[in-house]
């Protein structure tokens, strides 16, 4: 049996204001996603917003490694409605330029313990300028014993992710 | 159809001023390297030089956050000739047999209404008193699909016993 299997593959044929895949199969043992992505924000800075099954209680929690210029720094919050810090940069961008992210949940379907995510993301841009590049690593918790059967993201900023952005979503399986 | 294939391994049976992976198909969605890394020049550790389609202007960017002490540091660079990790190669101070690992991530590398985005990953000489991690990520200013990726030591060769592996990510 395969290790790998893609349940859900999307290149934005235009803008749209979230990427959104339901009734995820629980026969994985893993899920991993990689985007390549940004948003028409006004600002360089943007943010995917995380919201699994639906859930948009105070369930979610986040801590984040990034950096910005020389010095890295770290913060987190717990009780949000959705995972944070997960990092995509908007319209100033250099053009044609897309952020990458891959973004694991392990044991995703286990119905016991709450539901993990780690995620390495980059917000490159053809600028060395403080604040104009970000670089994060970032671990999200959802407080929920439920099997996932929903992702979500959406742009913090409320807008859309841009025509050509991408989503893989893979299922990864044990022996 | 797997969703993961091998395009192509090398490894080196000797040492090696650079290391080329050529004719890369656009039929995948994504790639990823993966890489087993050391220099034969002689210092700890050494950054690792990229170059995409045999460009070598300055049409590349990177940045990376960097840890080796107590505290981490971060950088970003452009106009440059190559993306270029900070360390994530060793150099032959270091004991025989002592590797870096290396991971590089190539998201729709064959997408030509993108500038190609990498996402790098490395890590050197847990065994040894000189420990380096770092992510980072690395833009080349061109929607070309990718066809082309040479590697390069900052200084040295590639020593022999360094080995590539570049996997291709199908999306259906």
């Amino acid at each position: 049996m395969a290790a790998f299997t893609v349940i859900d593959h999307t290149e934005l044929g235009a803008a749209a204001s979230s990427y959104d895949v339901t009734s995820i199969a629980s026969s994985y043992d893993h899920l991993m996603l990689e985007v390549s992505a940004r948003t028409d924000n006004a600002s360089i800075w943007d943010d995917h917003w995380l919201t699994i099954n639906g859930d948009s209680g105070a369930n979610y929690s986040s801590t984040q490694l990034y950096a910005v210029s020389a010095t890295v720094y770290s913060n987190r919050n717990a009780g949000a409605t959705k995972i944070e810090n997960l990092i995509v940069g908007g319209a100033p961008l250099a053009a044609d330029t897309f952020c990458a992210m891959k973004l694991w949940i392990p044991n995703y379907a286990n119905t016991t313990g709450y539901k993990q995510v780690s995620a390495q993301c980059a917000m490159e841009n053809a600028s060395a300028v403080d604040a104009t590049w970000k670089l994060a690593t970032t671990a999200g918790l959802w407080d929920s014993t439920a099997a996932i059967n929903q992702i979500t993201l959406t742009p913090k900023s409320g807008g859309n992710y841009i025509q050509y952005s991408t989503f893989t979503l893979y299922g990864v399986t044990g022996a | 159809m797997a969703v993961i294939e091998a395009i192509a391994t090398q490894y080196l049976e000797a040492d090696a001023a650079t290391v080329t992976f050529s004719g890369i198909p656009a039929t995948y969605e994504h790639l990823q390297l993966r890489a087993s890394l050391r220099s034969t020049e002689l210092v700890n550790a050494m950054r690792l030089k990229i170059n995409l389609n045999g460009d070598t202007g300055t049409n590349y960017s990177n940045h990376n956050v960097r840890g080796s002490t107590t505290s981490a540091t971060a950088y970003g660079q452009t106009g440059a000739a190559y993306i270029q990790t900070s360390d994530g190669m060793h150099g032959s101070s270091l004991p025989a047999g002592e590797y870096a690992s290396f991971i590089m991530d190539i998201l729709d590398y064959a997408n030509t209404n993108k500038n190609t985005t990498c996402s790098l990953m490395a890590g050197s000489a847990l065994l040894h008193t000189d420990r380096r991690v770092q992510f980072g990520s690395g833009l080349w200013d061109n929607t070309a699909a990718i066809t082309t990726i040479l590697f390069t030591p900052n200084a040295g060769s590639f020593s022999r016993g360094c080995e590539f592996t570049l996997y291709g990510l199908n999306s259906a």
